[in-house]
């Protein structure tokens, strides 16, 4: 049996979800549960879940991480990218019995465009070249909190929903691409977004690095230290990585158009060992990819 | 600490006398004693301390010396707030070993507390992968202690009852929220911005991540020195039990070096802890930032306030490197840094 399938039904009967279980919904949980249900085919269940998410939207267009919780706001990005998805999902779909009709029209649109429009009002703090930190910390990409600095994975998450947006274009977010080229190790992967710090060179890790190489695919610049990334995230991953480093892994590792032949093996047996509905919604979109 | 190793330490002092000495001074930390107590406190140096050593027992002891009253326990919360900032199995000397957070557990459930294991990884959104990497995942299924994910919980607001940064007040997860006890258990490391992490810095795992950042750079804007006294002061009960058996020195919390101590060290104030652990660092306390604004608001840091108990910090003191930058000069002026 699809090792999928018991957690696309689980997804299905309860597709707003929370990091953890009895825990409050939460934005980031349900954007990736629309997104593997949505690529899945799982449309109406999907559209329930982007739902909860047009209910978790403020007036400023802003998702916060959960209900009711204005800021911060970095989770409106994979908002976007779930509105975006399960929006393209539905075109050439039947008319589904009790599917709110926002979902296909006009006004679906107009939540991704208050969310981006939030988005790009919010971006990342810059800070003045220093000899303490290597990376440039006057590019500007997106923040985990309003008002601070400028980080690789809201910054991923960022350029992933303006790409979703149709904004790939926009100045921001070639500004983003341009902050998570610039985070890479010289050796390859990034971590959550610094290189060095007072002359000491940092570590790479796995989850980072797959979200910034699902960012980065299809640009051009920086193929070299891209390469360099792709290669040290490959040899990083196997059975044993946990599951939220494995699922993004693969997912940026397939955006860049990287064969893992093992992945659905490793995906299904870290699966079964897992417990949150979040994190099988990640290995269960993994398996198929990311929207295009 | 049992018979054996006190007589081998050579101390005088017996448990009854830690009792009534350090005993109610510690608790006086907790709010749990008397007020005639309450500027001092009392801080208990265990050396000679093995991962693989009886370290149930000595940390055990070591509550009990510092003014733990196991009456008082049956029945409620603790959390154990170990370091797992951003681990790697390459720097087990980064975060708190296994086997204290394991001792430390077993001492509470023994006398009745229900224990359980919190953290937010302040450097990795991947929680799963701080506990595989660091060795505690695995520690903790064996024995069948929760673990709390403070990165993730759902949060509670709390007053900033500290009042030294701009933030009105912290969102805390809710097993730091709820808390009876909270046990900061740090590992005793040099760092690079504020000189030294320990039983007070250790405490930025209590705040979400979520909410704050990966790193929590909510904190850093609002100061570092600042955020640290605040947190600290705004937390439910804490003490601690501090991981120097295995150290960092030079470029801490993350990229330094091992230096063997083979110490724990325990007390009902974290910020007395703290002083105790630089001057065994032989850093100077007051030029700590946050502990000088820790400093007769949180706890001691004058050495006629701390009661030693145990070994003498003194003769256990070693100087750690520190990095030869200009903002850590001055905690260092007395020796040097050692390291470039």
């Amino acid at each position: 049996m699809d090792w999928t399938k018991p957690i696309l039904d689980s997804l299905a009967a309860q597709p707003a979800i929370g990091y953890l279980p009895g825990a409050a919904l939460a934005a980031e949980p349900t954007a990736i549960a629309a997104l593997a249900l949505a690529v899945h085919g799982r449309h109406e269940a999907a559209q329930r879940a982007a739902d909860a998410l047009v209910k978790m939207q403020g007036d400023d267009g802003a998702v916060g991480i959960r209900a009711g919780e204005a800021a911060p706001g970095w989770p409106t990005s994979l908002a976007i990218v779930a509105w975006s998805a399960v929006g393209n999902a539905l075109r050439g779909v039947p008319a589904l019995p009790g599917v709110p009709e926002r979902h296909r029209g006009r006004s679906l649109q107009d939540n991704i465009g208050r969310a981006s429009a939030w988005l790009l009002a919010n971006r990342g703090n810059s800070i003045p070249r220093s000899r303490d930190f290597g990376h440039n910390p006057e590019l500007i990409g997106w923040a985990y909190a309003e008002q601070t600095h400028s980080w690789v994975e809201p910054t991923s998450f960022a350029v992933l929903a303006l790409k979703a947006a149709g904004k790939a274009g926009d100045l921001a977010a070639r500004e983003g691409v341009a902050v998570l080229l610039d985070r890479q190790l010289p050796g390859g992967g990034l971590n959550y977004g610094n290189t060095y710090v007072l002359g000491q060179l940092i570590r790479p890790h796995v989850q980072p690095t797959g979200i910034a190489l699902l960012a980065l695919a299809g640009e051009t610049g920086g193929s070299e230290r891209v390469a360099k990334s792709i290669a040290w995230l490959r040899r990083s991953i196997g059975p044993k990585t946990t599951p939220l480093s494995l699922g993004w892994a693969l997912l940026g590792l397939r955006a860049q158009g990287v064969d893992v032949p093992q992945s659905d093996e490793w995906l299904a047996g870290v699966a079964a060992q897992a417990k949150s509905v979040h994190k099988l919604a990640l290995l269960a979109l993994a398996a198929k990819g990311w929207p295009a | 600490m049992n018979t054996r190793d006190q007589k081998t330490s050579g101390w005088n002092l017996s448990r009854r006398s830690w009792l009534i000495g350090g005993g109610a001074a510690a608790l006086a930390c907790a709010g749990i004693v008397l007020d005639r107590y309450r500027r001092m406190q009392a801080v208990c140096v265990c050396k000679n301390q093995r991962y693989d050593g009886s370290l149930v027992g000595e940390i055990s002891d070591a509550l009990l010396a510092v003014g733990i009253d196991p009456e008082w326990l049956p029945g409620k919360r603790v959390l154990l707030k170990p370091n797992l900032v951003e681990p790697t199995r390459d720097c087990p000397h980064m975060t708190t070993h296994p086997a204290m957070i394991l001792a430390a557990a077993e001492a509470f459930r023994n006398w009745g507390a229900q224990v359980t294991v919190g953290e937010g990884p302040g450097h990795v959104r991947d929680t799963d992968m701080a506990l595989a990497e660091s060795g505690v995942g695995e520690a903790l299924q064996s024995t069948g202690l929760l673990f709390a994910d403070l990165n993730y919980q759902d949060v509670a607001w709390r007053k900033n009852r500290g009042g030294r940064s701009s933030l009105k007040g912290f969102y805390f997860p809710q097993s730091v929220a709820e808390a009876d006890l909270i046990v900061s258990m740090p590992k005793m490391k040099t760092h690079h911005w504020v000189g030294v992490t320990a039983a007070m810095k250790n405490l930025y795992g209590t705040i979400p991540g979520c909410k704050y950042g990966w790193p929590k750079n909510v904190l850093h804007y609002n100061g570092i020195p600042e955020t640290v006294a605040d947190i600290n002061a705004s937390l439910p009960r804490t003490i601690a039990i501090v991981d120097g058996i295995d150290c960092m020195e030079g470029d801490g919390p993350i990229m330094g070096s091992l230096k063997h101590m083979g110490l724990v060290i325990v007390g009902t104030c974290p910020t007395a802890v703290d002083a105790t652990v630089c001057r065994l660092m032989q850093v100077d306390p007051y030029a700590v930032p946050y502990l000088q604004l820790a400093a007769g608001r949180l706890g001691p840091l004058d050495e006629r306030l701390i009661e030693q108990v145990g070994e003498p910090w003194q003769p256990l003191a070693q100087p750690f490197a520190v990095l030869d930058q200009p903002h850590l000069k001055e905690l260092v002026r007395h020796r040097g840094v050692l390291v470039s």
